[in-house]
């Protein structure tokens, strides 16, 4: 396969940074928040908005906006990448972490080994729960201190910042308790079905 | 077309006319597609497209139902169109 | 009977050297890049392409842009708008230099295109940038003197961002089956007694040919404008089949 030709002067906008261990392979850093959305972005009233957590057929919680709110609140700090190349160092965010849902309606044992995110637009993606758990991941509802923008998931999005950021399902609303993993909407369509940045696990078959 | 800033802008099926191209090695903009949740046919270069970084997710203009989806991987090429009844292409 | 079905199968789009044979300053902020192509096959008026730059780093961008050329064209042209904070509109308009070269495919698109084998009359609708690909077909006709009744419907920011404008001037004033209607939204020049105002379902009715004559509608902008344009003239009882649209990114071109 023939090298491309190089575009003369052409320089990438987004600014590396010698910041090697932080920035995953094949990653660009940005200070841009990039938007891809897989749908439209939905204009979620905040009363009615809901929050649902489910095993099979039964509910094991579901949360109100106000009743949302009233949980434990974490902040976290920390980098996003994208599989489409860029990475945001430095990013903050506060919601309630996955084990504090868990606990809110007394989970001791998570009990299904997986668990499909479904967001609004037909959106999943598919995570195990070990990687939720532990103070891995969230659900995000403001970003750099100020609520979450439509744009970027709000009112609510999942946060699991250790795997490509297609797995923070903007606009979640429902989290399914799954025995067997099964594959998420671009999990589906030839990406990785993990997705770990620091092994470039991109594509299925990567 | 991938938009400069990356922000939330639909384009329509125009813009995924050269992946799709890779996939159906003809044309595919000028065909006609049918909803399946809602039953409208329209052109696919006039369905709206999202992702497009990541691949192209064609939704119908008229219910918002996804009608088609197509990726490009170094792996191959996917395309998923659950959401169509046909696709129809007329004699050039 | 298998034999006939696909009469004329498109070749393969693959990926060819550009290289930038001249650039023309349309507007404060708008380039055209004449471009000679390594493997090209031409295009038909409305169709675009993609492009493709590497930095030396391996980094690469894709874009796509409308073709502003007529298939009569030696050279393949490209408008581009400079986008504010864009990562390729700059490095288009004001860094490159004839002689550097670029990776294009195409031609690409079936659906947004227009000769005048598919007649008239025809009405083309752009917002800002969206003009570009609408001016190959312009430009298709002119050549071809056919004389197809044809209006363009063109809304501009000002006068200063009104592209091609000497060259839209002067095919209108040769050509009494072309007429340029400019609309200035947000500044008019002193005297100017054109309209003032984005496009609303008025301005259609009285700008395009009525719904009966059944005109080939094409409309090419940002998403907003050309899903309001598109909206008024279904309105106005234009057939909704017979109105194209392109959207266009921030990017324009």
């Amino acid at each position: 396969m023939d090298e491309p030709p190089i575009s003369r002067g052409f320089r990438s906008r987004r600014q590396e940074q010698a910041l090697k261990n932080r920035v995953p392979p094949g990653q660009y850093v940005t200070t841009d928040f990039p938007v891809l959305s897989a749908g439209p972005t939905p204009q979620i009233k905040l009363e009615n908005w809901s929050l649902t957590l489910q095993l099979g057929g039964s509910v094991l919680g579901k949360w109100t906006w106000a009743e949302f709110e009233a949980l434990p609140q974490t902040t976290i700090r920390t980098d996003i990448h994208c599989v489409t190349k860029w990475s945001k160092l430095d990013t903050t965010w506060q919601g309630v972490t996955i084990d504090n849902l868990f606990k809110a309606v007394g989970l001791a044992e998570p009990p299904a080994p997986y668990i499909m995110a479904h967001c609004e637009g037909a959106y999943t993606t598919n995570i195990p729960v070990a990687d939720l758990v532990g103070g891995q991941g969230m659900i995000a509802t403001r970003h750099e201190g100020l609520p979450l923008l439509p744009l970027h998931g709000g009112p609510a999005r999942l946060l699991v910042p250790h795997l490509y950021f297609w797995k923070s399902g903007k606009w979640v609303r429902r989290l399914r308790f799954m025995e067997k993993d099964e594959r998420g909407f671009w999990e589906s369509l030839g990406y990785h079905n993990y997705g770990d940045p620091w092994k470039e696990q991109r594509y299925d078959g990567d | 077309m991938v938009t400069e800033n990356g922000s939330d802008l639909v384009l329509d099926g125009n813009a995924a006319a050269g992946l799709l191209h890779e996939i159906f090695v003809t044309d595919t903009t000028a065909a006609q597609i049918q909803c399946d949740a809602c039953g409208s046919i329209s052109a696919v270069g006039s369905l709206r497209l999202y992702a497009a970084p990541m691949g192209a997710v064609l939704r119908c203009t008229h219910c918002d139902s996804i009608v088609m989806r197509a990726v490009r991987t170094p792996h191959g090429r996917w395309l998923e169109m659950s959401g169509a009844r046909y696709l129809r292409f007329s004699l050039a | 009977m298998a034999t006939e079905t696909l009469a004329v199968q498109a070749p393969r789009i693959e990926w060819q050297l550009a290289e930038v044979r001249n650039i023309v300053i349309e507007t404060y902020r708008v380039k055209s890049l004449l471009l000679h192509l390594s493997k090209w096959r031409g295009h038909l008026p409305g169709q675009h392409v993609d492009i493709r730059l590497t930095a030396e780093d391996g980094y690469q961008a894709q874009r796509s842009y409308s073709i502003a050329s007529p298939p009569e064209d030696k050279l393949v042209t490209l408008t581009v708008e400079q986008v504010d904070n864009g990562e390729v509109s700059p490095y288009l308009v004001s860094d490159l230099r004839p002689g550097d070269q670029f990776e294009l495919r195409g031609p690409i698109g079936g659906y947004f295109v227009w000769t005048v084998a598919m007649g008239g009359p025809l009405c083309l609708v752009a917002g800002g940038s969206g003009v570009v690909p609408l001016m190959a077909m312009l430009r298709h006709r002119d050549r071809r003197k056919r004389g197809v009744p044809t209006v363009l419907l063109y809304s501009s920011r000002s006068l200063e961002d009104v592209i091609y404008r000497e060259e839209l001037e002067a095919m209108a004033r040769r050509d009494p089956d072309l007429r340029v209607v400019n609309t200035l939204t947000r500044k008019q020049p002193q005297g100017w007694m054109g309209h003032r105002r984005r496009i609303d379902k008025p301005l259609l009715a009285e700008a395009c040919f009525p719904p009966e004559t059944n005109p080939k509608t094409f409309v090419c902008g940002s998403t907003p404008f050309v899903e309001s344009v598109s909206r008024h003239l279904v309105e106005l009882g234009h057939d909704p089949l017979a109105i194209k649209t392109e959207r266009f990114g921030p990017s324009g071109v």
